[in-house]
């Protein structure tokens, strides 16, 4: 458990590296909420969205989640290039304990960085229910995780950062918009069937409405019970994933 | 003829950097097409039809201007790496006068614009209709100019700092603020709406929205294509302006600092 915890404080520190990144981060933030968010719901019909405002600004709070919790697969090219994954196999610390603690750290230091975001976010909604918002909150560290997890396995089965590069831009892109982060499900499937079912499986959109759910907005979660064992498996699935595809990948073979 | 013979080396010299970017360039594609196939696709069903009737052919025109101005930007960052690796004294030693090299860059920015933005446009004109032969040469002219503008808005951040990292948080809020504060995403120049905001948006930048010049070129394909809003001469010359300060600054400050260098 120490070697976790190690593990865990290593990654802690080297996200502080990337001030820029993390400055560039929050204004992203606040314009998406200032700018976009409060005028792109003045065109939102009331009809489809009450409150659209407190919609997006729910879900720029968990796109920021997802996006600070897909940096560690960076970091793992980085140490790549830098020579540093050979230093890391010399330290006593098993292969096992050591994803564990790169996947909680990743996990862990992207939540200390949008937490103060989720809570202006909560300024904004407000709180209607603090057991519901616990339980959600509890949710969304089992999504930084399996984030993390996620980046992790896509960072040492591809080891081509180029290739990652490309992935990555793509998949990022699908996730977000194929996610009720932006609208909700019900808007998704009148648009088209195919992109409200995709949406009904993708762990962005477990982690918003739950989050949504967790700070009072309640209509566009049914079944919150569902969205948590989706949660529960996405993390479980990335987690174990990763573990396995991160021992067996990381000795061998060529970082391009 | 042997100036111009200069400006197309060093234009040409940018066209195949360009090219380097293929992994940026996907993922900017990726991007931009999910945003017109399903972003706009969903936004088309739950904004109000009083406001804009059909989100999805709004959008896609702002979204040919966003690709423009995120390609055309990239330029600043290889100028800006040059000045950090003082690559321009190499530059200085090459058989090209410093003006040269100065149009040279800002012009392959613009065309690097052009190229990238050519699908996106050809995208709009498949759903929106095509123009008719004068009007695309004027939506063509006109987007050059915007890309050329911006490259040059991109040397003179690049040129002003030798830090990468503040280069990038630089163009990180220009971004934010150009593209949130135009017409891209949403009808500002509609009075209708323009009553809708007055209470969210401060009036200093939503007269910022209506001169941007990314709300020019947005509005002028908007008009041609679509019939709204109207063609006015405040477009044009949003972009002419835009375009003309920014890519003589970007001229001097990158002749003087590859001098002072």
């Amino acid at each position: 458990m120490t070697k976790i915890w190690l593990v865990v404080e290593r990654d802690m520190r080297m996200f502080l590296q990337y001030k820029f990144l993390l400055i560039m981060r929050a204004v992203w933030f606040f314009a998406q909420i200032s700018l976009f968010g409060l005028v792109a719901s003045q065109m939102i019909n009331a009809e489809k969205v009450p409150n659209y405002f407190q919609y997006y600004a729910a879900g720029v709070g968990i796109m920021m989640l997802y996006s600070t919790a897909m940096f560690i697969g960076y970091d793992i090219y980085e140490e790549a290039d830098h020579g540093v994954v050979e230093y890391l196999l010399s330290l006593p610390v098993s292969r096992r304990e050591l994803v564990i603690g790169r996947s909680i750290g990743g996990g862990i230091r992207s939540f200390v960085y949008v937490g103060p975001m989720l809570v202006f976010i909560l300024y904004i909604i407000g709180l209607a229910n603090p057991l519901n918002f616990l339980l959600a909150f509890a949710s969304l560290f089992l999504f930084a995780f399996g984030v993390s997890g996620m980046s992790i396995t896509f960072a040492v089965g591809i080891k081509s950062r180029d290739k990652y590069d490309i992935f990555l831009g793509v998949f990022d892109a699908l996730i977000v918009r194929l996610s009720t982060a932006m609208y909700p499900r019900a808007t998704m499937l009148s648009a088209s069937t195919l992109y409200g079912n995709i949406a009904a499986f993708n762990p962005v959109t477990f982690a918003s409405d739950l989050f949504r759910w967790g700070a009072g907005i309640e209509y566009y979660l049914t079944s919150p019970l569902l969205a948590l064992i989706g949660l529960f498996m996405f993390f479980s699935a990335f987690t174990l994933l990763g573990v396995a595809i991160y021992e067996k990948r990381l000795e061998g073979g060529v970082w391009e | 003829m042997k100036e111009m013979k200069a400006v197309l080396h060093v234009m040409e010299h940018d066209l195949r950097n360009f090219v380097r970017y293929k992994f940026w360039i996907v993922g900017l594609i990726a991007m931009n097409l999910a945003d017109l196939f399903i972003m706009a696709i969903v936004y088309t069903q739950m904004v109000r039809i009083d406001i804009v009737v059909d989100y999805f052919r709004f959008f896609s025109p702002g979204l040919t201007i966003t690709g423009l101005f995120a390609a055309a930007f990239m330029i600043g960052r290889e100028v800006n790496w040059e000045v950090r690796r003082s690559v321009s004294h190499y530059m200085l030693s090459l058989p090209i006068e410093r003006w040269e090299l100065a149009t040279g860059r800002i012009l392959a920015g613009g065309v690097r614009g052009m190229v990238y933005m050519s699908p996106l446009l050809l995208t709009t004109f498949l759903f929106l209709g095509f123009p008719s032969p004068t009007n695309l040469l004027v939506i063509l002219g006109a987007l050059f100019l915007l890309a050329a503008g911006t490259a040059g808005l991109s040397i003179a951040i690049a040129v002003s700092t030798r830090s990468f990292e503040k280069f990038v948080t630089s163009r990180s809020v220009l971004y934010y603020l150009l593209f949130f504060c135009s017409t891209i995403f949403y009808p500002m120049r509609d009075p209708r709406f323009l009553d809708l905001i007055k209470n969210v948006m401060p009036q200093p930048l939503i007269v910022f929205a209506q001169i941007n010049p990314l709300s020019g070129g947005a509005d002028m394909i908007r008009s041609f294509l679509l019939g709204t809003p109207a063609l006015t001469l405040e477009m044009p010359m949003s972009i002419l302006i835009f375009s003309g300060v920014f890519a003589t600054s970007a001229a001097v400050a990158y002749i003087k600092i590859i001098e002072r260098e």
